[in-house]
């Protein structure tokens, strides 16, 4: 059922909300139980009964009423602990909703609960969620990651069989690679095009809340709702919000652009699956375009990761035991407590990326490498615009690989940890609206497709993603 | 360039981090690869070029000079462990 | 290497709180509160809160800039300064670092000296610190108060001319209307080397008010010739009088500055910039030197009255009822004496320009006596009377009939022998005791200079 027919079904009073609700939370327990992707519950039972009032007073309105709602952990919940999956943050009950949280309150949304990421949305895989968090596991095969950053919200999107959707969070791909490993649809917006209010940071220039379903019209549905600017967010977009939901599949006359390096990088599967879902594409009347990004292929992962361990560092230096969240006792002077805190509730890859954030930003280093950096930006983003002056979008497969396993993941150093973000870290560093949809499976394992789009071009990915999905 | 342990432990020590010994050796290892690669921005020619902030021009978002309610005392000290009932408790100072 | 020769060279770092209704970045009011009760999620850095930029800050700073001659850039960021400090609700401050708001400024002193304005910037205040034993107490209602930060280059030579300065700038920063001297705060650091030393740099940190400084700057002057300096930072102790340590240069932390990606970049444009420009007003110097040329001020007198932006601006109505040059020795003499000794805002008397022209008039015109035109002066500050009806109502009309007055002539000469002696040996000042008789006879209504006249004539 979409989610649009259920809303429907459940607004006219033909589902009782309170029994459904019941029902979905027990099964999302159950998965839980085996996956591990929720940090947090929220009061889902009494949310239910407030909207089955409303609903009883002939008051149900929202176009998302009764429907479940799951958010990554790192958007603020009212009351409800919100840790980005750190220890540090452990206990730390905000004092408002994120407005992406608001707007489907607003809606008639019941949030179902807080998803594990990788801590502070550090990581690729989903095997970096902070100290003292169970290891979501993906939903496809155990023994292989979901994909990180917003793994429970990849998983649980996967196997969640009630109506639901989930709001994950991108700063550098962190949408789409679990959409990727788990066999979901995963949308990326444009820088901007959400309100980041109520986003408890990673890298401030990057972050965008995205949306996960198991259609492409249900995360349109649920894009268009938290899209559109914000009075509590200087950088979200004044742009008008276009209507994201009912787009045709329709790819006749669409431009494909195709990065010849960033098919090569990929294993031969996953390359052989894009590009076999991108022939299907043709026979619909798409063209396919052969496009250049030799700055951006090259240099566009560096110019990343530089950028967002230098904003990171800067937004993690706030986290020291004083004001919420973890708390030692007190002793020692300042620098004294605020290491030891630091030291022991950060988890290890949280500490190499302040390392790495806070040297390239120092005297001496900034030019070279913050500095630098910004302007390699430049350059991508121009890079970019020249090409979407060609096409409608660029295809490429999301990941060069299939979910790996826990060996898989010990055997990389951190360095080639950090390759496997090769295509989407300089989408998102372009800030980008990109789509992720699943066009095959190697060994069982889904393999997704990237359709990325010029800023503020959603309602296009999102009609070829459609089309991409019609495919199998 | 190379990366240090000694370095990395000023580093540790600006962010208000502190590593052991082996940490230090692990972390500056991983730093130097990383960095390496990181390094190869500086084959890009930026002559002249703006850097980029933000992936889209944002310009000129103000706030009107106008009160908001703030936030409840009691609320915000919820938060914590270290408090009185009024200020928040922090580690001493130098 | 500078190039540096005269004895002292000091440079200026003032933070001045300008008086917003709400924070630079949140909604808080800036106003006296009880402990964290003006917060918010913004000023208290929570997780997920963003800054918002007050665009009254926006408009003081570039107000300040532009008074200190600055040119305002085209283009302005702020920035994130990363440290770590209890009273920090971030660890990071948001200040301006690549691109002020306003740089490559200039104030003149009386001697001449040209202090270079370096840059003036917008930054938040951090929370305000007790400090216990073993701990610190944290009040976050100040977190988030903007500030505007002025640099100087190293220009001043002296205390004393630090301490015009200062004087200089808070009375530029009153009449601007962007700060507020009975609640805002003015801080300074201040970085000072002497030619004896080599110009080794050590800055004092904390310096409250333009007093202070000269103070401060005195001790450590004194203090640096006489011990070996290091370059290091210094707190100034406004109690104990002195300079004590507080860190070296070289474990000052590295700030590691990036643009703060929560915020935009801010587009200047020259019709803002215009329309900024069009709200200062004549600023006291360019005011008191226009009273000197146009009407003949006495300097001194000018700068004083000139200093205050409300006095300013009575005077000015007040000496178009009037004479100028009377008006300006009333003001000096009378009515500056009366609001410091009252210690009474100009706002809070009842002086208006109607009441001090007609008192001014009154007596010019022979209707009062200086004295009695003093007394109404006083009572002005208290309640709006009218001067003229007071005269007439309390009868303290000038006396100036000559019969009258000579009748109580020869009554003092008869009472007071002694000082007619005394006068006629050639004591002026027995004169003067004589006419001081009399005003007490009439309580200060005999009109002084035909007393005086009637004497003279009397005692020939």
């Amino acid at each position: 059922m979409r989610i649009s027919e259920f809303v429907e079904a459940a607004k006219k009073g033909n589902i009782n909300i309170i029994e459904h609700t019941k029902k979905a939370l027990k099964e999302a327990e159950k998965i839980n139980e085996e996956y591990h992707y929720i940090t947090a519950w929220a009061d889902v039972e009494q949310q239910a009964e407030q909207l089955q009032k409303r609903q009883e007073e002939g008051n149900a309105t929202g176009k998302l009423f009764g429907v479940l709602i799951s958010v990554k952990d790192d958007m603020c919940v009212k009351g409800i602990e919100s840790c980005a999956s750190s220890a540090i943050l452990k206990g730390y009950k905000p004092l408002f909703n994120a407005t992406a949280v608001e707007r489907c309150i607003r809606e008639g949304a019941i949030i179902l609960g807080k998803t594990v990421q990788d801590e502070f949305g550090f990581g690729t895989f989903g095997d970096k969620a902070g100290i003292g968090y169970k290891k979501p596991k993906n939903p496809v095969n155990k023994k292989h990651f979901p994909g990180g950053s917003s793994s429970g919200a990849g998983g649980l999107t996967k196997l969640a069989d009630f109506p639901h959707l989930s709001l994950a969070e991108s700063t550098g791909g962190s949408t789409a690679a679990p959409a990727s490993f788990c066999g979901v649809i995963g949308i990326t917006p444009t820088y901007g095009r959400v309100s980041r209010y109520g986003l408890i940071d990673y890298a401030n220039s990057m972050d965008k809340i995205c949306t996960m379903a198991r259609t492409v019209e249900d995360a349109a549905l649920l894009l268009e709702i938290i899209s559109g600017q914000d009075e509590h967010d200087s950088t979200s977009a004044p742009e008008k919000v276009p209507q994201l939901t009912d787009i045709p599949a329709n790819v006749n006359g669409i431009k494909i652009g195709i990065i010849k390096e960033a098919f090569e990088g990929a294993d031969n599967h996953v390359r052989k699956q894009v590009l076999d879902a991108v022939y299907q594409l043709e026979q619909k009347g798409a063209r396919k375009i052969e496009i250049s990004l030799p700055i951006t292929m090259k240099y566009g992962l560096a110019a990343y990761y530089v950028l967002a361990m230098c904003e990171a560092s800067t937004n993690l230096a706030k986290y020291c035991g004083m004001r919420y969240g973890q708390h030692e006792k007190l002793s020692g002077n300042y620098n004294e407590y605020f290491s030891r805190v630091r030291t022991q509730y950060f988890g290890e890859e949280v500490k190499r990326r302040i390392l790495l954030g806070t040297f390239a930003r120092m005297a001496g280093y900034r030019d070279a490498f913050y500095t630098k950096a910004a302007q390699v930006r430049t350059k991508i983003i121009e890079e970019y615009n020249n090409v979407f002056s060609q096409v409608d979008v660029i295809i490429t497969p999301t990941m060069p690989i299939t979910a790996p396993t826990a060996e898989e993941v010990k055997k990389l150093t951190p360095l080639q940890h950090y390759l496997m973000d090769v295509i989407t870290a300089p989408i998102n560093l372009a800030g980008l609206p990109h789509i992720n949809v699943p066009c095959g499976q190697h060994n069982e394992m889904p393999i997704g497709m990237l359709i990325t789009g010029k800023h503020f071009a959603e309602a296009k990915i999102i009609q070829v993603a459609k089309a991409v999905e019609n495919n199998e | 360039m190379e990366i240090t342990p000694e370095l990395v432990k000023h580093v540790a020590q600006t962010a208000r981090l502190n590593l052991k010994e082996e940490e230090l050796k692990k972390y500056a290892a991983e730093m130097q690869e990383i960095l390496n690669t990181f390094e190869k921005l500086s084959e890009v020619d930026t002559t002249g070029v703006e850097p980029s902030f933000h992936p889209i021009p944002i310009k000129n978002i103000t706030r009107k000079d106008e009160p908001n309610d703030c936030l409840p005392r009691e609320k915000i000290l919820e938060l914590t462990k270290h408090k009185t009932n009024e200020h928040f408790k922090g580690p001493k100072v130098l | 290497m500078n190039n540096f020769t005269t004895d002292v060279v000091i440079g200026l770092e003032i933070h001045v709180q300008l008086n917003t209704t709400t924070g630079l970045f949140c909604g808080c009011p800036i106003k006296p509160a009880e402990p964290n009760t003006a917060t918010c999620p913004i000023c208290l850095g929570h997780p997920g809160a963003k800054p918002l930029v007050n665009e009254k800050a926006l408009e003081y700073g570039a107000k300040v800039a532009l008074a200190l001659g600055c040119k305002i850039a085209p283009t302005i960021t702020f920035s994130r300064k990363t440290y770590f400090y209890p009273d920090l609700a971030k660890n990071f401050q948001i200040t301006q670092f690549e691109l002020p708001l306003g740089n490559n400024g200039h104030l003149v002193l009386d001697d001449g000296t040209i202090v270079r304005i370096e840059r003036a910037h917008l930054e938040e205040d951090p929370g305000s610190i007790i400090r216990e034993t073993e701990s610190v107490l944290v009040d976050y209602n100040r977190s988030g108060v903007p500030l505007c930060e002025i640099v100087t280059g190293p220009d001043m030579h002296s205390p004393e001319q630090a301490r015009e300065f200062m004087k200089k700038l808070l009375n530029i920063l009153g009449y601007l209307g962007v700060y507020d001297p009975n609640t805002g705060i003015v801080k300074a650091d201040a970085n000072v080397s002497i030619k004896e030393k080599n110009y080794t740099r050590v800055e004092v940190k904390n310096i409250t008010g333009f007093k202070e400084i000269e103070r401060a700057l005195q001790y450590e002057i004194q203090r640096q010739k006489s011990q070996d300096v290091k370059l290091e930072t210094r707190g100034w102790d406004s109690e104990k009088g002195i300079t004590h340590f507080m860190r070296n240069k070289e474990t000052e932390a590295d700030y590691g500055y990036i643009v703060e990606p929560d915020l935009p970049i801010f587009e200047i444009s020259q019709d803002w910039i215009r329309s900024i420009q069009a709200s200062i007003p004549e600023l006291g110097e360019q005011r008191a030197a226009r009273w000197v040329k146009d009407w003949k001020i006495d300097e001194t007198d000018a700068k004083i009255i000139a200093n205050n932006l409300d006095v300013a601006d009575l005077f000015e109505k007040v000496a178009k009822k009037s004479k100028p040059i009377i008006v300006s020795r009333w003001f000096r003499r009378d009515i500056l004496r009366q609001l410091n000794e009252s210690k009474l805002e100009l706002n809070d008397t009842k002086f208006n320009e109607n009441n001090l022209a007609e008192t001014i008039n009154l007596v010019d015109t022979g209707g009062a006596t200086q004295q009695v035109g003093s007394n109404i002066i006083q009572l002005l500050t208290l309640q709006d009377i009218s001067p003229g009806d007071y005269v007439i109502e309390t009868g303290l009309q000038q006396i100036s009939d000559s019969n009258e007055l000579k009748k109580l002539c020869v009554e003092t000469i008869t009472e007071h022998p002694k000082a007619v002696e005394d006068y006629k040996k050639g004591e002026e000042n027995s004169l003067q005791f004589l006419v001081g008789q009399i005003m007490r006879k009439t309580k200060g209504t005999a009109n002084a200079q035909k007393v005086k006249e009637l004497f003279e004539g009397l005692l020939k």
